[in-house]
């Protein structure tokens, strides 16, 4: 359990006189679901978008599965078993869902899922009724799932999320709470949450980042009765 | 999403060769036929790239210019062949293409047509300043058709093996976009973060798309020297480029059919109108606004949007659709 998959150290980043992130050090290991909280501007996003090669870090160290990544670009990280969602929902909205598919599957082609694994996928995703509909026209809930279905595609060894529950209804977190509960049976994840029952119920390990710096580490029963966190961020106690 | 069916396909090759024969008698309805093709061909690379990777290549008809000039310059300074200048000449300004694009991969939307319209203007520039090449203002006349074993290709003959070019062109263009090539492109065209975040190498792609592109310009440039006789930089102006890009909007662009229906309506106009020069302009601005503002599908798209309606309306899926071309 202990073998290091994601290892950042000393990362950092300036938008011109803004701080966004200052020496941010932290790793995942296989297996594990890392969460990560702050407040808004605290620099989350920022993280996830230079671990998955969408903005270059002005320093600091990248390492995942043991190989540098730093100044690699989404493809080729996507290659490697690196992949991520975002934050408002991505999907080819024109295309119908059965397309939006086939265009995560063009990466490894006859290396990828077979049929048989692909429609297990798709019946775990609920979304094997709705393969001909455009994918724009899917409710929010849906296209998170199809997101999730693309990258699962790519047979990833972490997924990255950025809020998964964003926007959706009460019942429907229950629902994503519960499908994400499983995905951690098929690959590693690290995943931004602002609700906190879903780091409460599905990491197994929270860093806290406030300010662009990271403040606390560890379970989330622990880091969510630290005063500072509780102070800076959660306002009230929620463990 | 159906694109072409291969029957359809069939019937337009066969329609494009037999029009030549049909048109022989009429020189002056056979030279409109001869330049409508040479503008499908254009077309058919301009839908590639404007209908499927989503990109606005105005610097199209300056990718053309120069494969036009160089085959001029091969076949009338080195005594090449045309058969043998128009693929060297072709390849170069493919490669040229590439090399002009290249500065412009990053961007998209109106950044990329922005930059593509500045690098049309110099290329136009360029066919006005290196007179040793172009005969600047004035021009190259007096062009000759191409060799023919001993003789000349020229009238029908040569209508015939632009017609035959055009329709390969068209087959082509319907291969490409079914392969997983095509299927990258049209990922690119909806959303190329989300189609590199899913491992679709986009700036390779895009290399590929500009390579491609200004080999069907290239040829249309080639054959457009030999079939006038006569090239100069107004040939291969912007104005071109946007009359290019209009073929295919108004027709449909993403689909196969589309710029062939645009350009076999739109194409024949000027010809028809000579006498009437300023409201040729006049109309094909109009046309612009038109196209832009009430089809952004073009009129095969919009058709495909009601059949689309047609077959599930419950569904708001087509109207999704519709308003994202």
């Amino acid at each position: 359990m202990s073998e290091r998959l994601l290892e950042v150290n000393g990362l950092s980043k300036r938008f011109g006189g803004v701080v966004a992130l200052r020496n941010v050090d932290g790793h995942s290991v296989v297996g594990e679901t890392l969460g990560m909280i702050g407040p808004n501007g605290s620099g989350k996003t920022t993280f996830v978008n230079m671990v998955s090669g969408h903005i270059r870090p002005d320093s600091g160290t990248l390492r995942f599965g043991g190989i540098d990544i730093a100044g690699k670009t989404p493809h080729q990280l996507a290659e490697v078993g690196l992949c991520r969602t975002y934050q408002a929902v991505r999907v080819f909205s024109a295309l119908p869902v059965r397309q939006n598919i086939d265009n995560a599957r063009l990466l490894l082609a006859h290396r990828g899922l077979d049929t048989a694994e692909l429609r297990e996928l798709t019946e775990w995703l609920r979304l094997d009724a709705r393969l001909d509909v455009a994918a724009g026209s899917l409710t929010l809930f849906e296209q998170r799932r199809l997101e999730l279905l693309m990258r699962l595609v790519l047979k990833p060894r972490l997924i990255m999320l950025d809020e998964p529950v964003g926007g959706l209804a009460v019942t429907e977190v229950s629902e994503m709470i519960q499908l994400l509960k499983e995905l951690r049976a098929r690959c590693s994840i690290f995943v931004i949450e602002h609700t906190m029952r879903v780091i409460r119920e599905l990491a197994d390990r929270v860093m806290v980042l406030i300010a662009g710096e990271k403040v606390a580490d560890g379970p989330p029963a622990d880091i969510l009765r630290n005063q500072r966190v509780i102070d800076e961020y959660l306002g009230t106690r929620h463990a | 999403m159906k694109i072409a069916s291969g029957r359809a396909l069939w019937i337009f090759a066969a329609a494009a060769l037999a029009l030549p024969v049909i048109a022989d008698g009429n020189k002056f309805l056979a030279f409109v036929l001869g330049m409508t093709y040479i503008s499908l061909l254009w077309a058919t690379g301009m839908n590639l790239m404007y209908g499927f990777v989503g990109l606005m290549p105005l610097m199209f008809a300056g990718v053309a210019g120069i494969a036009g000039y160089a085959v001029v310059h091969l076949i009338r300074e080195l005594g090449w062949s045309f058969w043998l200048a128009m693929p060297v000449a072709t390849v170069m300004a493919a490669l040229a293409g590439v090399a002009l694009g290249l500065p412009s991969l990053r961007l998209k939307g109106f950044y990329f047509t922005l930059c593509s319209l500045v690098i049309q203007t110099v290329l136009t520039l360029a066919f006005i300043f290196f007179p040793t090449y172009t005969n600047g203002d004035t021009g190259i006349n007096q062009i000759a058709p191409p060799d023919w074993f001993g003789g000349q290709l020229k009238g029908l003959g040569l209508e015939l093996m632009i017609a035959l070019f055009t329709v390969a062109g068209i087959v082509i263009c319907a291969w490409i976009v079914r392969s997983p090539l095509g299927q990258r492109f049209v990922a690119i065209r909806e959303d190329d973060i989300l189609a590199e975040a899913i491992g679709i190498r986009v700036v390779r792609c895009k290399i590929i798309a500009f390579f491609i592109v200004s080999l069907y310009a290239g040829v249309g440039g080639c054959f457009y020297a030999v079939y006038i006789g006569f090239i100069s930089p107004r040939a291969f102006d912007v104005l071109v480029s946007m009359n290019i890009w209009l073929f295919v909007a108004f027709g449909g662009r993403g689909t196969i059919a589309g710029p062939i229906i645009g350009t076999a309506i739109l194409a024949p106009i000027p010809f028809l109108l000579q006498d009437l020069q300023a409201f040729k302009d006049i109309l094909s601005g109009v046309l612009i606004i038109v196209v832009t503002l009430l089809m952004p599908g073009g009129i095969y798209g919009a058709w495909l949007a009601r059949q689309r309606r047609s077959a599930q309306p419950t569904t708001d899926s087509a109207r999704v659709q519709e308003s994202r071309v």
